[in-house]
């Protein structure tokens, strides 16, 4: 069964993650490494990406002639798409152990952040089916 | 260039479209043309479809660790519904991709003109943090 695990944050907190000590961030990317490495070995991993930060975003929408028009301003509290996780695993419970993880990564002065994570099943197969 | 397209268009509580079989059908069949163009271009990475938001958890890690699930959202909520990443030579190619996107047939045929979120995709977290 394939999850995608979505760290979510609003540009606020991108800010607040900007100002964290050198140290801090190291100290948490080498937790992500680590998490990657360990589902990785374990056959679990299938993708994951970081995103660039929230105001190189653009909202594209056609027009009438299906051109795109796009629009990059974005209200204070929308959510963004930090990064993502898609795992393979054997059932929810071992999508949800592995997003307690991701979530417990290190913060300033290696605290638990405890952050949010969005976890929800992929639907390709059923997409097929609709074919 | 890698670029992710995002379609945030569902909200809390959705579960499959109430569109007639026919119209859902002419959805996939879009998304499905659309993904075999971009394959033939070269420009396809990755596409995945979600499942809906009724299926979601938000998950925290506990004091000790352990997952702690809860599946309640604001219903203002956006949720992903499915995204793309392609690798393509210009932003203008990527809000190219987007726009054929947004236009994908709703119900009765008509393009939805959804929004779609278009973001760079950097190549990893930068190398003095590894």
């Amino acid at each position: 069964m394939k999850y995608i695990l979505m760290m979510t944050g609003t540009k606020v907190g991108v800010d607040s993650y900007r100002a964290w000590s050198k140290k801090d961030i190291e100290t948490h990317f080498a937790f992500l490494k680590d998490l990657n490495k360990d589902l990785s070995e374990a056959g679990e991993l299938v993708a994951n990406e970081p995103l660039a930060a929230p105001e190189l975003a653009k909202v594209v929408r056609a027009a009438k002639d299906g051109t795109p028009t796009t629009d990059g301003v974005f209200p204070e509290a929308k959510e963004f798409l930090l990064g993502y996780w898609i795992v393979d695993v054997d059932g929810p419970e071992r999508a949800y152990q592995i997003a307690a993880r991701l979530s417990g990564g290190p913060g300033p002065g290696g605290t638990r952040l405890s952050m949010p994570i969005e976890v929800r099943q992929i639907m390709s197969r059923k997409t097929d089916e609709m074919a | 260039m890698k670029y992710i397209l995002m379609m945030n268009t569902m909200k809390a509580g959705a579960g499959v479209p109430a569109w007639p079989k026919k119209d859902l059908q002419a959805h996939i069949a879009f998304m499905m043309a659309l993904n075999s163009d971009l394959r033939e271009g070269g420009e396809f990475v990755f596409a995945e479809g979600l499942s809906f938001p009724d299926q979601a958890k938000l998950v925290r890690a506990g004091k000790d660790g352990t997952p702690i699930t809860d599946g309640v959202f604001p219903e203002a909520k956006e949720f992903l519904a499915g995204f793309w990443i392609v690798e393509v030579k210009s932003p203008e190619r990527a809000y190219q991709i987007a726009a054929r996107i947004s236009a994908a047939p709703g119900p009765g045929g008509g393009p939805l003109n959804m929004p779609i979120e278009v973001r760079p995709v950097p190549a990893g977290p930068p190398p003095e943090m590894l």
